[in-house]
């Protein structure tokens, strides 16, 4: 692969690589070294990939087999797969309130998702790869992928909800005499 | 579908349109429309998606995060195959006896059904989605997903014509192979479709089904046609089309 091909290829790529390595890793840096580990593989790996227009799909794979790879998956991810059915609709913050929102907290709340629901999710709100796609990647049934969407979803909202119930209350009046209580 | 199915398969939808050519979600966005109740809490799913999607679109990838991607890029060389065991005089020599020894069995060996099984397989595990075809693919789809059609049997394909039209089509040993992706109660299967006369070695009087490590694939043949449904769900669920 040529170096201005790469170059096109990091360009389209590493910035929503990058997002979802961050809601994997929780961390900056090491979602910036997963980002990088990813595309080294590319260099090394990539140019054999039979459909260039599979590259998107690979990278995401990649990264994601990568922060597999590196830590051993705890006991409690298999274990939530054992969750009763879907809870109905919870009350959630609304939409002015979440676009009101810093990006960082709406990004922490998702962070707080567990695992299993917080790939699927993030690869969702990413909005690169079709449901299909996700399936694809995490090698699971469609059906799998929608009842975890949903899932996610609803523990999404309820972060969210708390997060933001929080915030309100750190919001003290500055001549409040109790100010300085909150801080 | 009732609402609450409609529900379950509207929220994979992506708020910025980019599924809406994706045959699974059509009747439950027609659905939404008909009904207000349903097209409201698809309206207000839709904006909280955006509304998250856009914040997470606004978080910046480190400064120097490109550039060390590009740098490293840079430095690292392709991997190189291994030297190719031909160039090397002394595995010459024995690969040429056991070709003697082999040319016999070879002639009378199913390899030809094996390949088409290897195949298919290679093609599941390569091919990441196979949307995106021509109305073929959609007809040859709605073969397999009628809920009222059990498999492992005669079914109404006409080769021909789903070639025309489009449907994704593989070539295996200078032969036409269609496939098609299809959804049985929310799971996805692949059904590849052959001419019997094209693979005689893969024609099997019973319906045979196999192991594949994560897939199970179910083969058997009508009077033209030799079928092939590979599945990720488990040979369970491969089993109840049967």
């Amino acid at each position: 692969m040529s170096s201005e091909m790469f170059t096109q290829l990091v360009d389209a790529h590493y910035a929503p690589l990058y997002r979802f390595a961050l809601s994997l890793t929780k961390s900056p840096s090491d979602a910036g070294d997963l980002t990088q580990q990813t595309f080294f593989i590319w260099a090394k790996q990539g140019h054999a990939l039979r459909e260039a227009g599979k590259a998107k799909s690979w990278l995401f794979t990649t990264l994601y087999r990568e922060f597999l790879r590196g830590r051993r998956r705890s006991e409690r991810v298999s274990a939530l797969e054992e969750l009763g059915p879907v809870e109905a609709d919870p009350p959630a913050p609304e939409v002015d309130v979440v676009a009101g929102m810093d990006a960082g907290l709406v990004v922490e709340a998702l962070q707080e998702v567990d695992e299993t629901y917080r790939v699927p999710l993030t690869l969702f709100y990413l909005q690169d790869l079709s449901y299909k796609e996700i399936a694809e990647m995490l090698e699971v049934p469609i059906g799998t992928v929608m009842s975890r969407l949903s899932r996610g979803k609803v523990q999404l909202r309820v972060t969210l909800a708390r997060k933001e119930a929080g915030s309100q209350g750190r919001v003290v009046a500055f001549n409040n005499p109790q100010a300085r209580k909150f801080s | 579908m009732n609402n609450e199915e409609a529900k379950f398969i509207l929220q994979g939808y992506r708020p910025n349109g980019a599924d809406a050519g994706d045959a699974t979600f059509c009747a439950a966005v027609e659905q939404a429309k008909r009904d207000p109740a349903l097209g409201e809490w698809f309206a207000r799913q839709q904006s909280f998606d955006t509304a998250v999607g856009a914040k997470l679109a606004q978080v910046a990838p480190p400064s120097g995060l490109r550039a060390a991607i590009l740098a490293g890029g840079k430095v690292t060389a392709p991997v190189r195959p291994a030297p190719r065991w031909w160039n090397r005089p002394a595995w010459v020599g024995a690969a040429a006896g056991v070709a003697l020894l082999l040319t016999a069995g070879v002639a009378l060996w199913p390899n030809r059904a094996e390949a088409l099984s290897d195949f298919v397989l290679d093609d599941m595990r390569t091919s990441g989605g196979h949307e995106g075809h021509g109305p073929g693919s959609s007809v040859l789809q709605a073969v397999f997903s009628n809920p009222d059609a059990r498999l492992g049997q005669a079914l109404p394909v006409n080769f021909a014509q789903l070639h025309e039209t489009g449907c994704r089509t593989l070539l295996c040993q200078g032969n036409h192979v269609l496939e098609a992706c299809f959804n049985r109660d929310g799971m996805w299967f692949h059904a590849y479709v052959v001419r019997r006369a094209d693979f005689p070695a893969e024609v099997r009087n019973s319906l045979l089904i196999s192991d594949h490590g994560k897939m199970s694939m179910a083969t058997w043949a009508d009077d033209e046609y030799v079928y092939m449904v590979v599945s990720r769900s488990g040979r369970k669920n491969l089993e109840l089309l049967l």
